[in-house]
């Protein structure tokens, strides 16, 4: 019943694509508008199929359907309801699944929005690009990854359950769903770039029609990304939270071309420059998404993360090739309508801090992807096997955060076409000794190290400038002066800021120890005392869990935890933190009691600022909402100096 | 008014930027910890951890793993810290032992070098390209300005000025 129910639903999706994507290819061709309209009812075709199979999906989850081999390898029938919901994520059939849901779900919407203008070819095509991505997903799904394939269960069958990893958290049941909203999110820029590549339309109206749904897929990707980080610090138990495992790395590779591209296109916005590269970062930044989906489903590169593997490798690589290759024989055919007449005055300004801002970027990325792929491509060339991992990255993301911090805190208040010393000197002046007090504050509360220091001290200039801008903003416009894409554009730096101060922090001063304690015992680590106060076994459904008190400081009880997983036998800990305003307290038991003395060993982690990683993530996430509103912005073709029109005045113009 | 004026005049003066610099290298110098990595601690300990892979594992450092090879790892570099080894001579010690491979950070000669050096080159490229491309475009620009052109612009800004403070009910020049 259920694996019909999916089916169907695969299937209907799949001919909502395909019908959608020859009926607007014929509507084109033969210029018929009312063709072009049917592009709606297609989509919601295609997303009514999805939810159907999804449902289905949910309800052998639910029912324990065992016939329904996904819900046979991953489902049992001791998971808890909530974690029942997010096993459909925990592997690789399911996960596509959701994939298919979210990108229909994204084709409804952008149909939606543009229903006034689907006979517009430009939209047509943007939603040709999408079913075409729809048809490979869903053709996915009926083959090599198909959630709905049938089994025979044995009678009594109770089922694996998920990953013990991946039901030991409550963020699992969020982190996965708001990564794939911002990775399927930036389908639709990528859509709208191909259309407008189609069509030969490549000027700036469909950058604009397209700037907030890439902001939208930007703060769910950066979402995702800060509760993946907070999931590993509050279950992998080591007290870390990025250790730049390929598949962290296949989320930060989009969102870097991505960040970069949401920097560049206000120069072409403003200026009608570098029409090439902001096309190419938008494919770059899908290509991505598909390459790291490849690089972490496919089991090529090894991974803590990669809780599947199947036969989809080949099948998403030849996608990933096809995506690259359509994107670059595009913008190749259009390359003469491509080229931009105008030039950049001066490298000093606000243009050209955006292009080094840029090379940053894209540096950055580039030192990503090369360091996850290096050791597959070292051993296919000579056999060497050698490993790249966390050292690497931190030294090479280094100077790139030095430089990315420096240029935060020039660009703000850099003008357009050019600036001067005189003008730099009179508006740097307080970010400046922002920048000073930091680090005295830093070094008056006993912070060592140089380096870090110099972080400190350039994110102290970086976070002045922001709020220098946000000042003068409000100043000229109340409370309207925190939103729009400039404004919002800076409380997303603040959190950036708060965010690299927090990683430095926490990475440089980071003290732990291994104590052994009997009941009663205490043990000092780094200035905090610790008593093992004693043990207890509780049984779930599930798991049986080893519960250890722990005092911290004299005052309350924290209970890191060992689960004994009834399926498949594994033991895994999950830590207990006391959370600070400047300091965490990060307790995990790595033995249970021993027989004999009741002695347990358990690993003290005290990081500082690790809370401000969190917190820093919501900022950046709500200035990214900040910008969604939209701010006053000045006429396109009024001189710099124009004064911003009124309210009243801008409110219609700058919907789109 | 008088006021603000005088502080932005402070502002454009260099040796008060060159006495924030003076703060800064002065506060960085002091910062500098020269007390050699040495000892038996814990935090050390992970930290040389940080840089070995567990070869038991999948993708993870003997550092956050609880694998049977990882805690043996751990126990090893605690030994060699306890016999006074630097951090350097104990990775060279795995190295030696279990290969390349159990080194995160790619060595600094022969093929893994290239990670280290791809990228340095290509970022140096970018910039060159970039350079030239402002000087193509400096090049381009055929008109110049004269002093002349500037004193006439700054007439012009000053008779505006002047405007504009005798009658304040109009709008004045927006921009930060």
């Amino acid at each position: 019943m259920n694996r019909a129910l999916g089916l169907v639903g695969l299937l209907l999706s799949l001919g909502g694509c395909v019908i959608g994507v020859g009926v607007l290819l014929t509507g084109i061709r033969r210029n018929r508008p009312q063709l072009l309209r049917l592009g709606l009812p297609y989509a919601l075709v295609a997303l009514g199929g999805s939810v159907l199979s999804t449902f289905a999906m949910q309800r052998a989850l639910s029912m324990r359907d065992y016939t329904v081999e996904f819900v046979f390898d991953h489902g049992s029938s001791a998971t808890p309801l909530l974690f029942n919901v997010a096993t459909m994520w925990s592997a690789l059939e399911g996960s596509i699944l959701l994939w298919g849901l979210i990108l229909s779900g994204f084709t409804a919407a952008v149909a939606l929005r543009f229903r006034q203008q689907l006979s517009d070819p430009l939209v047509a095509w943007a939603l040709i690009t999408m079913f075409v991505v729809g048809i490979f997903f869903t053709g996915l799904m009926l083959t090599a990854a198909n959630p709905f394939r049938g089994v025979v269960p044995p009678p009594g069958y109770e089922g694996p359950g998920p990953n013990p990893l991946l039901q030991n958290h409550l963020l699992m049941a969020f982190h996965p769903p708001m990564l794939y909203l911002g990775y399927v999110g930036f389908t639709v820029p990528f859509a709208f770039a191909i259309a407008a590549l189609a069509t030969g339309r490549v000027g700036e109206g469909w950058l604009v029609e397209t700037r907030r749904w890439t902001l939208l897929a930007w703060g769910f990707l950066t979402a995702g990304i800060v509760l993946g980080a907070w999931w590993s610090y509050e279950v992998l138990g080591w007290g870390g939270y990025w250790k730049w495992d390929p598949v962290e790395n296949a989320s930060f590779l989009p969102w870097l071309t991505g960040t970069a591209y949401l920097h560049s296109v206000m120069v072409q916005e403003r200026r009608g420059m570098l029409r090439v590269w902001n096309l190419s970062l938008l494919c770059a930044t899908f290509a991505l998404t598909i390459l790291g989906t490849f690089l972490t489903r496919s089991g090529v590169v090894e991974s803590v993360h990669a809780f599947s593997s199947g036969n989809v490798g080949p099948i998403l690589l030849g996608f990933f090739a096809v995506v690259v290759m359509v994107s670059v024989g595009l913008i190749g055919w259009r390359a003469d309508q491509l080229r931009s007449s105008g030039r950049i005055d001066s490298p000093v300004s606000r243009e050209g801090a955006f292009l080094a801002n840029n090379i940053l970027f894209a540096a950055f990325a580039f030192v990503v992807l090369l360091g996850t792929v290096f050791p597959l491509i070292v051993e296919a060339l000579n056999g060497e096997r050698l490993s790249v991992g966390v050292p690497f990255f931190s030294r090479m993301s280094m100077p790139i955060g030095f430089a990315l911090l420096t240029l935060m805190a020039v660009a703000p208040v850099l003008p357009w076409r050019k600036g001067t010393g005189e003008v730099l000197r009179e508006r740097l002046w307080w970010p400046a000794w922002g920048g000073v007090a930091t680090l005295l504050l830093a070094l008056a509360v006993g912070a060592t190290g140089p380096t870090v220091l110099l972080a400190f001290a350039l994110a102290g200039f970086a976070a002045g400038s922001a709020i220098r801008q946000l000042v003068l903003a409000t100043r000229r416009q109340g409370w309207r002066g925190f939103v729009g894409r400039a404004n919002g554009g800076m409380v997303v730096h603040l959190g950036t800021i708060l965010v690299a101060v927090a990683f430095a922090a926490s990475t440089s001063y980071i003290r732990s120890a291994e104590v052994t304690l009997a009941p009663g015992a205490t043990a000092t680590v780094a200035g905090h005392e610790v008593t093992y106060l004693g043990s207890r076994t509780v049984e779930r459904d599930n798991r049986i869990e080893l519960i250890s008190e722990v005092r911290v400081d004299g005052d309350k009880i924290y209970q890191p935890r060992l689960n004994r997983y009834r399926m498949g036998g594994m033991t895994l800990g999950t830590p207990s933190v006391r959370v600070g305003p400047t300091e965490d307290v990060y307790l995990s038991v790595s033995s249970s009691p021993d027989p004999a003395t009741g002695e347990v060993r358990i690993r003290v982690i005290v990081q500082p600022l690790v809370v401000w990683l969190w917190i820093g993530g919501m900022v950046m996430v709500g200035g990214t909402l900040l910008s969604l509103f939209p701010g006053r912005r000045r006429n396109p073709l009024a001189p710099t100096s124009a004064p911003l029109p009124s309210a009243a005045s801008t409110e219609g113009e700058t919907v789109g | 008014m008088s006021a603000t004026v005088r502080a932005q005049r402070w502002r454009q003066l260099w040796w008060t930027w060159a006495l924030m610099g003076v703060v800064v290298v002065a506060a960085l110098a002091l910062s500098i910890d020269t007390t050699p990595r040495t000892g038996t601690d814990d935090t050390r300990l992970y930290a040389i951890a940080t840089e070995l892979k567990c070869l038991q594992c999948v993708g993870e450092s003997v550092a956050a793993s609880q694998a049977p090879l990882a805690v043996q790892f751990r126990t090893e570099i605690d030994d060699q810290m306890r016999q006074g080894r630097t951090d350097d001579e104990i990775l060279a010690f795995f190295s030696q032992r279990y290969g390349q491979e159990v080194l995160l950070s790619p060595p600094a000669s022969g093929i893994g070098s290239l990670v280290w050096i791809v990228p340095v080159v290509a970022v140096a490229a970018a910039a060159l390209w970039l350079g030239a491309t402002f000087g193509r475009w400096r090049r381009e620009i055929g008109a110049r300005s004269t002093d002349a052109d500037r004193d006439l612009v700054a007439e012009a800004l000053r008779r505006r000025e002047d405007e504009s403070t005798e009658q304040p009910a109009g709008p004045g020049p927006g921009g930060t």
